[in-house]
């Protein structure tokens, strides 16, 4: 029964089973690539929180396919009529034999030199963090109206304006948030964009949320993508003909970019 | 440098978030294989097309596949005889109409729970409609790959020549009790649509299952990266803002974003919290567009696609799917909300 759905590959005993090999280092790679990122907490950059332990069982799995593809390896180098044995039940192939393979293994060698990089303000810019004030999530996931004004975060401050977008109402409550810095070209001067990125799901749907701050000095003091912690207090001033709250900043200080750059 | 960096950022966050999916969907399709006789499950589905593509339509609620997934699964049951049109409905309807999708949409849109119904009710008659059109052709293969062909029963050659189940003209190989007709052009698939597998003891068909696994991983992998590493330059040459300044109009914004929809390639089992974070900036219309069309066809997709059909059957899928989901949301956007 086996015998006739062998492989019509040619059964000479020379021939080195690269395509199996080539598959091993692929998966193998794969799964060391995933379990790397997690170790060196590159995941932070490219995943939401919730959705890591799939990447890293994922990691798991892969390297354990990886290791039942190289014992099935050295079990049909042993014993060469085990892989006649094997039919292969399906082989659709899209690609010629063995660029799939190495194209998975060569993107896992890409990978596992490339560490990904915390976005930039300029994708912040390119994203359109100007009108970020209604572009976040309809609905938070918490929302705590009694929360302190100084204990709340960008995405905290941007959630409550979009429940209540009236900005007078916030005039004169204390203010206390960290971002990085982004310089809109529709600003005057004396403003900059403190500045979060939001993840949802992975790396490829990251959105800005900000927050304008007016200084008392030019804002190349702070250069784009600097992190800053901000303190001062809401005021509400007109900005490109829009009415809307503005931190007046009394104290800047710069702060380390944190281990995960996102918030959720 | 910078350009590159984020694009490699967008790739790799691709990549490592939908190869856990992939991997459960290979898992889910060699499981399938090896241990479920699908010839039950075709024999169990309806005769009527229309009945037949909403069975199909269907049964992603018992295969939680997502759209990386759901291709090997309709490959195979394409393979293993399954009617047109049932095959059609689970290709276009199983990345949506399943309890995990439904469970994460049902997370994101808590507060509008008519996107969830919504968003599967499309789906649902979208992916019934696209294979009740498809049962037309009764026979699929000049649409599909080769590859995919060579390897599905003949019908048309069993209905045409009723009485010849007893005296076969071809190359039949020998076997315990049962012949195997061998004289298709590729002996390895004939076995497959036989499904011998079946029969073996659990350990083999474990090892098969491996096997299987390796294999659909290699080839899924390899489209996923060309996918991914489109959908990421994409990304990052054309700004988001164009895109979005598509617009707030009931048509343009529908357009917007199912064209966003094809480009982001997001896999359906997370695409409603991206969704969720154009929730105050696009029309419902545009969102449920997105909801619905990215997981039926997308850049990913597409390059999965081709592992099943040629590109004229993709461009039919694509057109009727696309037409079908901006009609129901300009009627959602211009007589619901």
């Amino acid at each position: 029964m086996t015998s006739k759905s062998a492989s019509p590959r040619s059964p000479r005993r020379s021939t080195f089973p690269w395509q199996l090999w080539l598959d091993v280092l692929a998966i193998v790679a794969w799964g060391v690539l995933l379990l790397n990122y997690w170790l060196t907490k590159k995941l932070n950059l490219l995943l939401h929180p919730d959705y890591m332990w799939l990447a890293v069982a994922a990691g798991c799995a892969l390297l354990g396919l990886g290791t039942w593809k190289v014992w099935q390896g050295f079990q049909s180098a042993r014993q060469r009529r085990a892989r006649v044995l094997q039919p292969n039940p399906q082989h659709f192939t899209l690609f010629p034999p063995g660029w799939s393979s190495a194209l998975l293994l060569a993107v896992a060698i890409v990978g596992l030199q490339f560490a990904p990089q915390p976005f930039s303000s300029d994708v912040a810019l390119n994203r359109g963090v100007t009108d970020t004030l209604t572009m976040t999530r309809s609905q938070p996931q918490s929302f705590r109206a009694a929360v302190r004004s100084e204990e709340r975060s960008i995405i905290d401050w941007v959630r409550t304006l979009n429940v209540y977008p009236e900005p007078d109402a916030y005039t004169g409550q204390k203010v206390n948030v960290q971002g990085f810095v982004i310089h809109p070209p529709t600003l005057p001067d004396n403003y900059f964009v403190i500045a979060r990125f939001v993840i949802t799901c992975c790396a490829a749907d990251v959105y800005p949320v900000g927050l304008p701050v007016k200084l008392s000095n030019p804002r190349s003091v702070y250069p784009a993508d600097t992190w800053l912690q901000v303190s001062g207090e809401m005021i509400t001033e007109t900005l490109n003909e829009q009415r809307q709250i503005v931190i007046q900043a009394i104290e800047l200080k710069e702060i380390s970019a944190p281990e995960n750059p996102y918030d959720y | 440098m910078n350009q590159l960096n984020n694009a490699l950022t967008l790739f790799f966050s691709l990549l490592v978030e939908a190869m856990p999916f992939v991997l459960i969907g290979v898992l889910f399709s060699s499981v399938l294989l090896l241990f479920v006789d699908e010839r039950k499950l075709i024999a169990a589905a309806p005769k009527n097309p229309l009945a037949g593509a909403l069975a199909g339509s269907l049964i992603g609620f018992l295969f939680p596949v997502c759209e990386c997934g759901n291709v090997p699964v309709a490959r195979r049951l394409l393979s293993q005889g399954a009617p047109s049109s049932m095959a059609i409905g689970f290709l276009l309807a199983a990345p949506t109409v399943n309890p995990v999708v439904f469970w994460a949409t049902w997370t994101a849109f808590r507060d509008q729970p008519e996107m969830v119904f919504l968003r599967v009710g499309f789906s649902l008659l979208i992916a019934t409609l696209i294979g009740w059109v498809f049962s037309v052709q009764a026979d699929l293969r000049p649409l599909l790959q080769p590859a995919v062909a060579r390897s599905m029963p003949t019908p048309a050659r069993r209905s045409a020549q009723p009485a010849a189940d007893l005296l076969q003209s071809g190359t039949f190989l020998i076997g315990s009790g049962q012949s195997l007709r061998l004289d298709t052009i590729d002996p390895q698939t004939a076995t497959m649509a036989a499904n011998p597998v079946l029969s073996k003891p659990f350990a083999v068909r474990l090892g098969l299952m491996f096997d299987n696994m390796v294999q659909e991983l290699r080839e899924l992998g390899g489209v996923l990266i060309i996918g991914s590493a489109i959908a990421a330059i994409v990304q990052v040459v054309v700004p988001r803002e164009i895109v979005l300044s598509l617009g707030q109009g009931p048509i343009t914004s529908i357009l917007a974003m199912m064209v966003l929809g094809t480009v982001v390639s997001i896999c359906s089992t997370v695409d409603s919290f991206f969704a969720l974070s154009f929730a105050s900036t696009f029309t419902s219309g545009a969102l449920l567009a997105f909801l619905v069309f990215g997981p039926m066809i997308d850049l990913k997709n597409i390059g999965l696609l081709m592992t099943i059909f040629r590109g004229r059957a993709i461009v039919y899928l694509f057109v009727l799917a696309a037409q079908l989901t901006f009609l129901l949301t300009l009627l959602i956007n211009l007589y619901v909300s």
